[in-house]
């Protein structure tokens, strides 16, 4: 291995953005105890709105760059003071929101008073030193990191050591609870630092922003965000000058590898490869410092209060719902007859992204285990489905490639019974990336000592081309043959779901998820559990990989992409996290209502992240609870029909008596009930 | 509803629900629990520091010190929560030192705890019907395809859990999500899910904490009632001290770690070692809950809802 110097600080300046990022999401982190996916946001609006105060207004660069700096902190005020209504929510909650805030952060850098007229211009850099390291010229931009990331950091620490405010978050990160009993603004605290991770993020950006020639909104995607993660996790998610040394030892670690390859397409596969375990070496090497304090915060209830309404025992709201199920059905299959083909392709997707966020619910909603990476899973399916799909009928490749995943799954799983809870969900979105840039990038590669060739990713990854099948004499070409295929599944898939929510499934999960310790001594086998709710939720997504790649046909790694993960997610938490009906409402919230009104990213990104950030901070229990909530409506009108026509007043007290064990779920001893209930009595059994 | 002691119904003349529908379960017997040389450490502290003790089958045992003595730590090495840094733990003679917290339920061990959060987002129905997933476990391909003999079995367990649910006046919170219940309502739960899993050592961590005083005397006939119906060896730890004196054949009283005195009530009550290590010099400890009728408790005709919260 060998490489010239210049090599090495290439690395580390690109290390030093990594170093500022992760720094920013220590900073968060230490206050808010959450992994603030919208910390590269932040600042990609004040690079943005840069470039545009610079070119389209000729202000200077440094009143420019202070306009734009306060600008993000000032969003990142403005975010804290909207996620603090999360306060006492799961941190997992407030982590998503997090993601919504992202998203909504992307909309501002193209509103047309941020956005510039011209994106793709040379991004403004105030000097104009350059120097050599051996033939190697860096640039403007390289040197201007040099000499800011280090100097902000320090700043940045010395105000943390030294202030009040400091001294404050430092108390925060160790106990919350207590700081804020002995006088600690707890909120205000987290406001400032909420404001700084801001205007760091707006400082990282407009370091990072010179070296890219892409578009300015990509400048700190996911993968970026990642591998500040990584930085983070190193430093404990506690120290800040850990977090920047281990930031710019990953690009100098990075940088190495990528001027190693000499295969470009294995070539980064393998970094991907290296990094995904580091990321996994991390957290396991981190898990137990990490969860010290977190266990108590995870001691909350986990889910969103939709326990409580999920069964009433009133027959007649029964009825209701399952008429409503009835009804929504054959509309729905009498749908592909009626409209055009892009529509039944449509409905296809949405039923299979309803499979998908299924799995989801199976895996996050009952198990507790945050997966942010749940298209790596569809990805395993999909990749069965390009290799052995024209070999085996598809009745039988749908089990199989599920059992596969399932098995993938699994193994994904086992890092889950050393961490869990915001850890888990970065572990699976680096799973989700290096399926995609590692697994399905590498059509072919040679294990390294034994000289075997294994040919397990893509065919060909920029463009695989499957044909579909025809099942059980039905020809799946055209695309309402499809959708109707589709709709079988998804049906089959809801069948089987409610009965592992009804039969003892469920209660197996949620019982592991909200008390690990008493369902073990109650002999729920506590690691078989856990590992049996990634394998059912592995089971889901393969299949449902299956049907997708069938679905589109024609797909590539960026199929895979962990935004698609995400959207998953959005998916489950806007329908409400442990509901069936919520998960399809979900789905067919974020897939059908960009086709209503186009399917353009900005639609996309709206329909996801405001929608997202509104249910999570407005409606709890998601669309499931208005579902909810409306047939409750149907039957109290259905109940008064039928009163009226028999001629008894509405409030007939045995009316009152059958809605009873829901009647007050808040409070059951204020409810009526027959005598001697729920006394220290106990008859014979 | 009024706030006074429970009912307690005469014993069942015959057949507990255990030999009622599971044929198949093996026949149980009270456990036999001994206990020699315990060391539990965390770091360098030693939570217990060498006990021994024999809790012989059928017995009530009690478990009082002051906090910090070890009590629960106790408990925990028992059902296998912490790993023992020293001595040995036998069920009825069988090492179970090689057996996990889940292993253990299955051989009869069944704790509660004292926290008692039980599954907040469960309902009571799911909360009992998992104590009977444990004792009989069903495939989840099984259950996935509905194979006739999972839906037996489903159906065994609800009418299991209808009977304790009926039995112990739950019927009104079945639906309800135990985070939703009150902690008396909870104990309650708690209970009858011990009496589903069906033990043959059960462990109670401090029964009536967060239960009003008036309550906790309700308990003593309750907790007398369980030991019937579950016919198990019983090891409990509790603050309320005329509550163990009135319940247990035996008493064991730990001070930091270590058994400082043990023997039937009385015995303990007179000695001067237990009387420094927690009672205190007074009568006064003692005597906290005043004094208990020593026959079953109260008439049923007071019978009310001790475990809803006053007020």
């Amino acid at each position: 291995m060998s490489f010239p110097p210049s090599v090495l600080l290439e690395g580390a300046i690109l290390g030093l953005d990594y170093g500022l990022l992760a720094v920013g999401l220590v900073l968060i982190y230490r206050t808010s105890r959450v992994v603030n996916f919208a910390q590269g946001q932040l600042g990609v609006v004040a690079a943005v709105f840069l470039v545009k105060l610079f070119y389209d207004f000729g202000f200077n660069y440094w009143v420019a760059l202070v306009i734009s700096v306060a600008l993000a902190a000032a969003v990142g005020a403005l975010s804290e003071l909207v996620l603090r209504r999360l306060f006492n929510r799961p941190r997992v909650m407030v982590m998503v929101a997090t993601i919504g805030l992202s998203q909504v952060l992307y909309l501002f850098t193209i509103f047309p008073f941020i956005r510039p007229k011209k994106l793709y211009r040379a991004f403004p850099v105030p000097i104009s030193w350059t120097f050599h390291v051996g033939t190697f010229l860096f640039s403007p931009g390289d040197v201007l990191t040099l000499i800011v990331a280090p100097v902000v950091v320090l700043a940045l620490a010395a105000f943390i050591r030294f202030s009040s405010w400091g001294l404050a978050m430092r108390a925060m990160a160790e106990n919350a609870e207590s700081a804020r009993l002995s006088g600690i603004w707890v909120r205000r605290t987290s406001t400032v630092a909420w404001t700084l991770a801001g205007a760091l993020s707006a400082v990282t950006a407009v370091l990072a922003s010179p070296s890219q020639t892409s578009a300015l909104t990509d400048v700190l995607s996911p993968d970026l965000l990642l591998l500040a993660l990584l930085a983070a996790l190193i430093g404990g998610m506690v120290s800040l000058p850990v977090a920047f040394i281990a930031g710019i030892g990953v690009g100098v670690v990075l940088d190495l590898l990528q001027w190693n390859i000499t295969n470009p397409s294995t070539g980064s596969a393998t970094v991907e490869l290296i990094l995904f375990l580091l990321l996994l070496a991390a957290l396991l090497v981190r898990a137990a410092s990490l969860q010290k304090g977190t266990r108590v915060g995870e001691k909350s209830s986990w889910a969103m209060g939709t326990a409580a309404f999920r069964r009433s025992g009133d027959a007649l709201r029964q009825k209701v719902g399952r008429s409503g199920v009835g009804i929504t059905l054959v509309v729905v299959a009498c749908l592909p007859l009626f409209v055009g083909v892009g529509h039944s392709f449509l409905m296809s997707q949405i039923c299979i992204y309803g499979v998908i966020a299924l799995s989801l619910t199976v895996l996050t909603g009952w198990s507790g285990q945050v997966s942010l990476g749940q298209f790596g899973f569809v990805a395993v399916g999909a990749d069965i489905a390009a290799h052995i799909g024209s070999g085996i009928p598809l009745i039988l490749l749908l089990p199989v490639a599920g059992a596969a995943t399932a098995l993938v799954s699994v193994l994904v799983g086992l890092t889950a019974l050393r961490i869990r809870g915001l850890y888990l969900a970065v572990s699976t979105l680096g799973f989700a990336l290096f399926m995609q840039t590692s697994v399905l990038a590498t059509p072919c590669f040679t294990l390294p000592l034994i000289h075997k060739t294994i040919c397990s990713g893509l065919p060909n990854p920029e463009s695989t081309l499957i044909s579909r099948p025809s099942f059980f004499g039905l020809n799946l070409n055209s695309e309402s043959a499809f959708a109707w295929f589709s709709l079988g599944v998804l049906v089959l898939s809801v069948l089987m779901v409610r009965v592992w929510r009804d039969k003892g499934v469920a209660r197996r999960l949620i019982a592991v998820r909200d008390n690990e310790v008493a369902a073990g001594s109650a002999g729920i086998p506590v690691v078989r559990t856990k590992l049996l709710a990634f394998a059912l939720s592995g089971f889901m997504a393969g299949y449902a990989g299956v049907c997708l790649a069938f679905a589109t046909e024609r797909f590539s790694t960026d199929t895979f992409a962990p935004t698609f993960s995400i959207l998953v997610v959005s998916m489950v938490v806007i329908g409400g996290l442990d509901s069936i009906p919520g998960a399809l409402l979900g789905a067919l919230y974020l897939e059908g209502l960009p086709a209503i009104f186009g399917s353009t990213p900005t639609v996309e990104f709206l329909t996801s992240g405001a929608g997202l950030l509104a249910f999570i901070l407005y409606l709890p229990g998601g669309m499931a609870q208005l579902l909810h909530q409306l047939g409750d409506l149907v039957t109290a009108g259905v109940e008064q029909l039928r009163a009226r026509r028999s001629g008894v007043p509405p409030g007939d007290p045995t009316a009152v008596a059958d809605a009873g064990p829901a009647a007050d779920p808040v409070d059951p001893h204020r409810g009526r009930s027959p005598a001697g209930a729920g006394t220290l009595t106990m008859a014979d059994p | 509803m009024t706030d006074t002691a429970p009912a307690v119904a005469a014993p069942p003349p015959s057949g507990r629900r255990s030999e009622v529908d599971d044929p198949d379960a093996p026949k149980k017997s009270p456990a036999r629990l001994d206990i020699n040389e315990l060391v539990v450490a965390y770091g360098g502290l030693k939570a217990v520091a060498g006990v021994s003790m024999a809790v012989e089958p059928g017995s009530i045992v009690g478990l009082i010190g002051a906090n910090g003595s070890g009590k629960t730590t106790l408990l925990d090495a028992v059902s296998g929560l912490v790993p023992l840094a020293g001595g040995t733990l036998h069920l009825d003679g069988q090492d179970l030192s090689d057996y996990i917290p889940e292993e253990r339920a299955r051989l009869g061990l069944v704790r509660s705890f004292q926290d008692c959060r039980l599954y907040p987002e469960l309902s009571v129905e799911d909360t009992l019907m998992l104590c009977e997933d444990a004792r009989r476990r069903v495939s989840v391909l099984a259950t996935t395809l509905q194979m006739p003999w999972a839906r037996r079995a489903e159906r065994q367990k609800r009418q299991a859990i209808d009977r304790v649910i009926g039995s112990f006046g739950l019927e009104r919170f079945r639906l309800h999500s135990t985070a939703h219940l009150s902690t008396g309502t909870r104990r309650v739960v708690d209970l009858a899910s011990i009496v589903l899993a069906n033990p043959r050592l059960l462990l109670l961590d401090e029964p009536t904490a967060g239960i009003a005083q008036r309550e906790a005397e309700a308990f003593i006939p309750l907790l007398q009632r369980l030991h019937q119906v579950t016919d198990a060896t019983i090891l409990i730890v509790e603050h309320d001290v005329p509550l163990v004196f009135e319940l247990c054949s035996k008493v064991v009283v730990m001070q930091t770690g270590e058994v400082v005195a043990a023997g039937t009530p009385d015995e303990v009550r007179r000695d001067p070692q237990a009387l420094a290590a927690y009672l205190g010099a007074s009568d006064e400890a003692i005597n906290v809950s005043g004094p208990v009728p020593a026959a079953s408790g109260p008439a049923p005709s007071d019978s009310g809802n001790p475990p809803a919260e006053p007020g």
